[in-house]
């Protein structure tokens, strides 16, 4: 193995700020709940950075093990924050596997993605506001073309992943039919069960982000299959539309809440150290909530045609089209496909014994 | 003799003179004997035995409460003879002579029986025969301390002298401390200047200063001291005499001879670095493979943003550990005296960190790798380099200790294969526009000294001193202290520790006008001495033994007499001698008869 000493600088520019006083004595490896024998990690993915190993790295399923427990963190005996440095990784293996480099520009220099997204915000709020129109069949074209738009991006995502962790080792296409790891992906991708391995199972965390996971996807169901109409229909309080963004935007609204507080109170290793993409993400998902809300509760009491509703749905789209067209495909939304991905393709390596 | 010693030996009372009472203690040691040897039954066994008076066992003899036993049944129960079964006497035999001392018996009235390594610790699985033999060593102990006489130190005039060898860190230390405390020194400095090698070190941890500027305050200041004479370009020819009058004989750079005299020797030979065999490690085989001390030194006079060789920038460089250290026979050549360098040299680790640290503070664009074998930075504060040199970028590969890392020395730039065990062990390819080779440490060749002087040498070829920790930088010839690197590995503090202990000694040793010895020497009975000077013969140390012309028993005969100050008290004289006429005192062969009897009689 050629030593590549670029390497370790390069990850630092998405994090890893203290990896260097890492000396390799593995007890966050040993610490770890997670960490397996075919999946063992922290020490490896650092020594793997140190040394420059960066096909390695690419190929490595376990960033997409790590739940960020912090206990890594809590027993470095070098402060070398293991925990963080497994975060860095999974922002760096995003931008490795954006076929687009804008991730990478992205994490590199946050500032951009958030100056485009407020400025997308502006100029979508402006134009909806001065739009003179049917607003309602704007909206419905707007929201159609979303899931095209995300659909591409999250293929591209997945396609890539699969090629670095399996294909460019296999040399060929490898999939499992295996019932019982499809089963076990599921599982893994609507319940997150792996933040109950955490030796303190960190409950606040797991089931903010068991909110914040249903409730979006709830949203993403709602606003993308244009479920919701409310300049055209006046919505009462049982409708199932109703009961639906009741729950999807208190979802939203109670997860991001609580993980907006834990970034600023920094109790915990796991939200001690936001990246500014971090920030951005919570944000928008909370604002999305809060304006689907707004919408909707104020169609219900003023009627689809009341002047208030009209603004605050453009409101809604406008933060909706910032949301979808920079924030998704580019930087820390796809980790939520990475994660039950990476369980999948961990079983199907045992399953082809592909080492 | 001293009017005082005379007077604390003519207090110690005379109770040997009646009938023997003898008294043994059976120690447990905590449980390192007794959870093998039965001590009570041993103490019981004893007790029955003839001339001995009284019996014990106790849980630590070596204890305040377990001395203090000794002194009362010495004051108040009449004993006049001691026997103590425990450890090895190389423990505690000093102990409990100062406890017969305190109660006024003469010290040497006391047999220290090993039953702790000669019995328990071997005897684990046989209890049974472990407490037999137990009681067959100390029946033996009592039988040799029957026949015991009461012996005292032997003492000899000291000369208010000190000669150094060497004129390192540690010479110059000891030195100096030894002429701060009144005694007239000698320096004896073979090269042509003071110094030694730190005088071309770069810089030094744990303070970081130039390591010139160490021998140069110290020679400042043993330069103005009026006591101190220094010879420098000086060979020693010839070391006579013994401790308290020393002589040695001095060639000096005019070519002349020069008798030295000296109370007491210390020796502070030092050390050369270690210089890699042609083609090891890439050694003369580039201008871009140094060793250690070559880098510091060029890393001293680098200045401005960059750090070249011979005009080309140097991107990166490569430390790597353990260079003639930690050598393994059939894996590494070994050296001109047939040996390889099995030790550590421990100051090396820290000293290629210290300098690793400096290239990046200096040079910060460097890259920097380490290959160790095993990150050994001791000392107060030294992990903290350790830590530094992993903050500052510097990428560490770990080799087996088995493991030689291959050098291909390219056109442009070094590459290093080597195992790595903090990668997986997987083999690592490194590429370096400069090797540093963290050379060990290899003591200087000083045989001839080491023959006059009847200097112990360890198997590396470093001084040895009796023990560690019980007796640092002594070794078993009086008078004679090892300082410095030439008793192993030590980095400046630690030498310049070990020269201050060896100074204090020496002063010690020459504070008073005389100087006990031991008394286990070699006595004649010149009624059966016939004379026949085969014991002179055998006996290694040279004035020790002599044949003279004495009147014995008014008669003129020719018998041996011994220099107690040169006789070690090795027996090899008793061994030859038919008629039994000279002993060793305190080991008698009327004493080995009575314990073999005692043993035997089983």
């Amino acid at each position: 193995m050629k030593v590549n000493t670029k390497f370790i600088k390069e990850v630092k520019k998405y994090g890893a700020f203290d990896i260097s006083a890492c000396f390799n004595c593995g007890n966050c490896t040993a610490v770890c709940p997670l960490s397996a024998e075919d999946v063992s990690f922290p020490r490896k993915m650092i020594r793997y950075a140190q040394v420059g190993a960066e096909k390695e790295i690419e190929a490595s399923l376990e960033p997409w093990m790590c739940y960020y427990c912090g206990e890594c963190s809590d027993t470095c005996p070098r402060q070398a924050y293991p925990g963080e440095f497994m975060m860095s990784l999974r922002r760096y293996l995003i931008s490795k596997y954006d076929v687009t480099g804008i991730s990478a520009f992205f994490y590199k220099f946050p500032w951009v993605q958030n100056l485009l997204t407020i400025a997308i915000f502006a100029v979508s709020l402006i134009f909806f506001l001065s739009y003179t129109g049917d607003f309602q069949e704007l909206a419905e074209k707007i929201e159609m073309a979303f899931p095209a738009y995300v659909t591409l991006a999250i293929i591209a995502y997945v396609f890539m992943f699969y090629k670095k962790t399996i294909m460019d080792k296999a040399g060929k296409m490898l999939i499992s039919f295996d019932f019982k790891n499809i089963w076990e992906t599921l599982i893994h991708g609507l319940t997150q069960k792996n933040f109950s391995s955490c030796s303190d199972t960190d409950w606040t965390r797991w089931i903010a982000h068991l909110l914040v996971m249903s409730g979006y996807t709830l949203t993403l169901i709602i606003s993308n299959l244009h479920l919701l109409e409310p300049l055209r229909i006046h919505y009462g309080l049982f409708d199932i539309s109703t009961l639906l963004v009741f729950y999807a935007t208190f979802a939203i609204l109670a997860g991001g809440f609580v993980m907006m507080f834990r970034r600023v109170v920094k109790q915990v290793q796991s939200s001690s150290f936001s990246h500014s993409t971090d920030w951005l993400f919570v944000v928008m998902l909370f604002l999305i909530g809060l304006s689907t809300f707004a919408t909707h509760t104020a169609n219900m009491a003023l009627g689809p045609d009341s002047d208030t509703v009209s603004i605050l749905y453009k409101f809604n789209i406008a933060v909706e089209m910032a949301w979808i067209v920079i924030v998704v495909p580019f930087t820390k939304w796809i980790h939520i496909f990475f994660r039950p991905m990476a369980i999948y393709l961990r079983n199907l390596k045992k399953e082809k014994q592909l080492v | 003799m001293s009017k005082e010693n005379q007077k604390e030996e003519n207090a110690v009372n005379e109770s040997y003179r009646q009938k023997p009472k003898v008294a043994v203690y059976v120690c447990h040691c905590g449980g390192n004997i007794s959870d093998v040897i039965d001590v009570k039954r041993v103490a019981a066994e004893l007790s029955k035995y003839p001339n001995v008076a009284i019996s014990r066992e106790y849980a630590f003899m070596c204890s305040s409460t377990g001395q203090d036993f000794v002194v009362d049944d010495i004051k108040n129960n009449g004993i006049n003879r001691v026997v103590i079964a425990a450890c090895s006497p190389f423990l505690h035999e000093l102990t409990f002579r100062g406890a017969l001392n305190r109660a006024g018996l003469n010290p040497y009235l006391y047999e220290h029986v090993n039953i702790r390594e000669q019995s328990s610790w071997v005897h684990k699985n046989d209890k049974e025969g472990a407490t037999l033999k137990a009681i067959s060593l100390v029946k033996a102990g009592v039988e040799k301390i029957l026949r015991q006489d009461p012996l005292n130190s032997i003492r000899v005039e000291a000369l208010h002298s000190v000669a150094v060898i060497g004129a390192g860190i540690a010479g110059l230390r000891a030195a100096l401390s030894c002429a701060e405390n009144g005694l007239d020194v000698t320096i004896i400095e073979k090269s042509d200047s003071i110094g030694g090698n730190l005088r071309r070190s770069g810089n030094i941890y744990p303070t970081g200063e130039k390591a010139s500027s160490i021998p140069e305050n110290l020679s400042k200041k043993v330069l103005s001291m009026k006591n101190v004479k220094i010879y420098t370009q000086a060979e020693i020819s010839f070391v006579g005499g013994y401790v308290g009058n020393f002589q040695l004989n001095v060639k000096k750079s005019d070519g002349n001879f020069e008798k030295v005299k000296a109370g007491a020797i210390i020796v502070a030979t030092g050390f050369n670095h270690y210089i890699p065999h042609e083609g090891e490690y890439g050694w003369k085989k580039s201008t871009f493979v140094l060793t250690l001390p070559q880098f510091n030194e060029l890393l001293e006079q680098s200045a401005g943003s960059e750090i070249e060789i011979e005009g080309k920038k140097i991107k990166s460089v490569a430390f790597m550990h353990c260079v003639g250290s930690r050598q393994i026979d059939g894996i590494d050549k070994p050296g001109k005296n047939g040996k390889v360098n099995d030790y550590c040299s421990r100051i090396c680790c820290t000293a290629i960190i210290h300098s690793a640290n400096r290239l990046k503070e200096k040079f910060p664009y460097v890259d920097v790798f380490d290959i160790y074998t095993d990150m050994r930075t001791y000392g107060m504060h030294h992990e903290k380099y350790y830590k530094d040199a992993s903050k500052n970028d510097v990428i560490f590969f770990r080799r087996p200790l088995e493991e030689r890392p291959v050098v291909e020395i390219g056109s442009d730039s070094i590459k290093i294969k080597t195992k790595d065990v903090l990668t997986m062990n997987e083999e690592m390819e490194i590429e370096a526009d400069v090797l540093v080779l963290g050379t060990g440490i290899v003591p200087n060749d000083i045989s001839d000294l080491v023959e006059y002087l009847k200097l112990p040498r360890g198997s590396d070829s470093f001084l040895q001193e009796v023990h560690p920790k019980l007796r640092p930088v002594e070794v078993s010839n009086n008078g004679i202290f090892i300082a410095g690197t030439a008793q192993g590995p030590m980095d400046v503090m630690e030498t310049l520790q070990a020269a201050n202990t060896a100074a204090v000694k020496a002063a010690a040793l020459l504070s008073s006008p005389d100087i006990p010895l031991d008394p286990f020497v070699a006595v004649v009975d010149e009624d059966k001495c016939t004379g026949c000077g085969l014991c002179l013969a055998e006996c290694s140390y040279s004035g020790a033994l002599t044949m003279m012309e004495k009147e014995v028993n008014g008669k003129k005969k020719k018998v041996a007499v011994v220099n107690p100050a040169l006789c070690k008290g090795c027996g090899a004289c008793v061994a030859v001698c038919e008629p039994r006429a000279i002993n060793v005192a305190g080991w008698t062969l009327d004493q080995f008869d009575a314990m073999v009897e005692a043993i035997a009689k089983e």
